[in-house]
């Protein structure tokens, strides 16, 4: 190559820019909100002068009455021990459920579909509506309300087990199955202790999230000291609504914390 | 017996490790103690078995046709209150992350009040929320929503907090370098290295709100869940059974497509 | 002991790839074969159907005189045993337990799923741990060990299954040459000891001219070589070696020449 050889190079149009999709999307959803808006009737009227109101309605709040502390810890206590049953419950099914919903676990497709549907139906139905089935059918109380944590939550359990084990690596499956292992054994050495971890993280979550639903289940009867809140604040008693509160937020955030920690401790 | 020195656990010793032991002795404790709390009664719940059984073949009669208006007016509702409630709260939760994060806040006390009003945020359960915002404002959707999006600032905020906080400095200070303000660091640099995960934890919110929308109308927060809770105490089980059929319907739409879009974007990313 | 037979197996696979063409081979009970080829040549593939860990397209594949079926996995896999290439240890358990797992297929689910085992189990263990050299350390977790101490581990996992054969599918390739020595020489010991068929996947030539009492040469899903070591000259070397249409390749005689 010579000097001679070499020419001037064209410069080149850069390629059509390609097509970019988002400003579309972004155009689509505002108009989706707007028209959400419109159909809920929800006016910004309402709001601006709601929040003028609300800035005085929650200075209401600013005065807890503890003359029913007592009663209340006791009902807090309650709840908490609700959250606890409905989550040993909730771990025991998934515990069964959730190796036929795993794809490389289970025996058969049939058995895979089926658990994952009925997994997927006690996900589906709110705590609430459980609830009040069990409250029909058990009388008033706490055991329902355990129960109707205990189904829901076997859902959500259920499903994050399945997905857990469906990403054990497959070799560890293969070298346990290589020595002609079966379904529960397959479970119990190459299943269980690779997820081990991650299930307890999970377990902690969902007992977590049970605490915090144990408190609103009592306002349908299902025990507890949602059913206290109600009553207190149908009667406008704002003093005794703070009290309820700050004891509901206290529990919800000392178990958040303890969750943590545990969870970090497991990390 | 034989049977004591035929079988060993495969541990040093031939028996059970000490803290399995341990833990699930105290995990028993635990439950015989709080049993009378729940008033666990075995006796009880094999008996109510029949009840159980006789409400749900009363649940199997003939649905009431005509509610289906009503009942599809009132679903809008719910998934409305859904998706008003998350998009006003990732848009609140934008700044409230910035201000969250160790390395975006604009002062350490800033950074203190922020994280623990997040915090408070997402402790209580949507209803305690509705509860007390229905008491504000009165009925029908606007405290469903309000208690959907205060509830969701708290998770949102959080979790950009903890994405800008593992951004990655280099990108931060190249933005800088060319003379960046402040706001304008966050938003072009900080932001985008955020959103990845940003899709997936949407999907995760989108699902948990739309259950938690779907109750609020117990008390009086707008949805489906008024609708629920009355065809349940006046005994119309007609209803009931649509009710339960269009909640499990919905939800379990928004699983699934929630599913395949995570599985498309997880796909897209390594194509 | 069991002999391992091979009749007319092509294996092609959902995709479209056929990775054996038609394979014939018989393997004598108590000997020692090495699968020596290329990547990509259908080694893998072969051992996993003879423990049914793959279904033959055509063709079968038979232990002793029972066909490899997957309904009878379970019988098939107590008689054989495998060692893979990432050991495939279950990590969280102990060194115990992972070659306990080796008796899971003599045990029904009753007593091993609460990991609780026979007398008999145990000592069976401490035999194979002595006999792979790692009796102290027996109660460490899995994953805690070297690479050379996991193969190990998953050779005394094969030996406790008491089966008639082993197969050890590249049991070396994740190793040092060290320890790619010392499980070589305790595969061909337990083959000479206890009669155990042996079948190893390897791609180093030399461990393959060293330590096997007959060679099976494989490029791209045929067996091109079957004989004994003395037999593997250099352009055999080339036949097993070469990539498709390179017919004469001196890079690859430069590559035999050190492999």
């Amino acid at each position: 190559m010579s000097i001679h050889d070499l020419r001037p190079v064209r410069s080149q149009d850069l390629p059509p820019k390609p097509h970019n999709p988002v400003p579309v999307w972004v155009m689509a959803t505002l108009a989706a909100l707007w028209l959400i808006l419109w159909d809920l009737e929800i006016s910004f009227e309402a709001l601006a002068y709601g929040v003028e109101d609300m800035g005085e309605y929650f200075s209401r709040y600013g005065q807890p009455d503890f003359s029913n502390l007592s009663r209340y810890l006791e009902l807090m206590g309650i709840t908490l021990a609700t959250a606890l049953w409905g989550t040993v419950f909730a771990l025991l099914v998934a515990f069964f459920l959730a190796p036929l919903a795993a794809r490389n676990f289970t025996p058969n497709p049939q058995a895979y579909r089926i658990a994952r549907e009925i997994l997927n139906f006690m996900r589906a139905m709110p705590d609430l509506l459980l609830a009040l089935i069990f409250v029909a059918a058990l009388g008033l109380g706490p055991l329902p309300g355990a129960l109707a944590l205990g189904v829901h939550t076997a859902g959500f359990l259920g499903k994050f087990f399945a997905e857990s084990l469906e990403r054990v690596d497959k070799g560890v499956c293969e070298g346990v199955a290589s020595t002609g292992a079966n379904f529960p054994q397959m479970i119990m050495y190459a299943g269980w202790p690779s997820i081990l971890r991650e299930a307890m993280g999970y377990v902690l979550y969902i007992l977590d999230r049970n605490v915090r639903m144990a408190s609103v289940l009592g306002l349908v009867g299902a025990g507890g000291i949602g059913l206290a809140l109600h009553d207190t604040l149908r009667l406008f008693d704002y003093g005794q609504s703070a009290a309820l509160i700050l004891v509901i937020l206290a529990t919800i955030l000392i178990i958040d914390y303890a969750s943590a920690w545990l969870r970090g401790r497991l990390g | 017996m034989t049977t004591v020195s035929t079988w060993r656990w495969p541990t040093p010793s031939g028996w059970l490790p000490l803290p399995l032991v341990g833990g699930v002795l105290v995990l028993i404790c635990a439950l015989w103690l709080t049993a009378p709390m729940v008033e666990v009664d075995f006796v009880r719940l094999i008996g109510s078995l029949g009840k159980m059984t006789a409400f749900a073949g009363q649940m199997f009669v003939a649905p009431d046709w005509n509610y289906v208006p009503q009942l599809l007016a009132k679903m809008l509702e719910t998934i409305e209150m859904t998706i008003l409630g998350t998009a006003i709260a990732i848009v609140l939760s934008l700044p409230m992350g910035i201000l969250a994060a160790r390395n975006a806040t604009p002062h350490i006390v800033v950074y203190r009040v922020t994280r623990d009003a997040l915090s408070l945020m997402r402790a209580l359960p949507e209803l305690v929320w509705a509860l007390v915002f229905v008491s504000a404002v009165g009925l029908g959707p606007l405290p469903g929503v309000m208690a959907l999006a205060f509830v969701t600032v708290g998770f949102m905020g959080k979790f950009f907090a903890e994405s800008i906080e593992v951004v990655d400095q280099k990108a931060v200070e190249g933005v800088r370098a060319h003379g960046a303000g402040w706001l304008q660091v966050r938003l072009f640099a900080m932001l985008p290295q955020a959103l990845p995960d940003f899709v997936g934890t949407v999907m995760y919110i989108l699902d948990h709100n739309l259950r938690a929308a779907a109750i609020l109308g117990l008390v009086g927060a707008g949805g489906i869940g008024y609708d629920l809770v009355m065809s349940m105490r006046l005994f119309q089980y007609d209803r009931l059974l649509l009710i339960a059929l269009a909640i499990y319907l919905v939800v379990t739409l928004l699983d699934r497509a929630s599913d395949r879009l995570r599985s498309r974007i997880i796909h897209g990313r390594q194509a | 002991m069991s002999s391992i037979s091979v009749r007319g197996v092509v294996k092609r696979f959902p995709n479209g790839f056929e990775a054996l063409k038609g394979i014939e081979a018989e393997i004598q009970p108590g000997s020692f074969t090495v699968v020596l080829g290329p990547s990509g040549a259908g080694k893998s593939t072969l051992l996993r159907l003879m423990n049914g860990l793959e279904s033959p397209t055509r063709g079968e594949v038979r232990i002793g005189d029972e066909i490899v079926d997957t309904h009878k996995l379970r019988q098939i896999r107590s008689k054989v045993a495998m060692v893979f290439q990432q050991f495939n240890l279950v990590d969280r358990l102990s060194v115990v337990t992972n070659v306990l797992t080796g008796r899971l297929a003599q045990r029904s689910w009753v007593g091993s799923v609460f990991y609780l085992f026979r007398k008999e189990d145990m000592g069976i263990v401490q035999e194979a741990l002595a006999r792979v050299g790692l009796t102290d350390k027996a109660w460490n977790r899995a994953d805690k060990l070297s690479g050379g101490q996991q193969q190990r581990v998953g050779i005394a996992r094969a030996l406790a299954q008491q089966p008639k054969a082993i197969l050890a599918d590249e049991p070396v390739a994740s190793l040092d040459p060290v320890s790619s020595e010392e499980i070589m020489a305790l595969l061909r010991e337990i083959c000479d000891r206890d009669g155990i068929t042996v079948v190893v996947n390897l791609h180093q030539v030399e461990l393959a001219r060293r330590f096997a009492d007959r060679i099976i040469g494989m490029n791209s899903g045929k067996i091109v070589f079957d004989g004994r070591p003395e037999q593997m000259t250099q352009s055999v070397l080339r036949t097993i070696y070469q990539r498709e249409g390179i017919e004469d390749d001196n890079s690859l005689d430069m590559a035999l020449a050190y492999a």
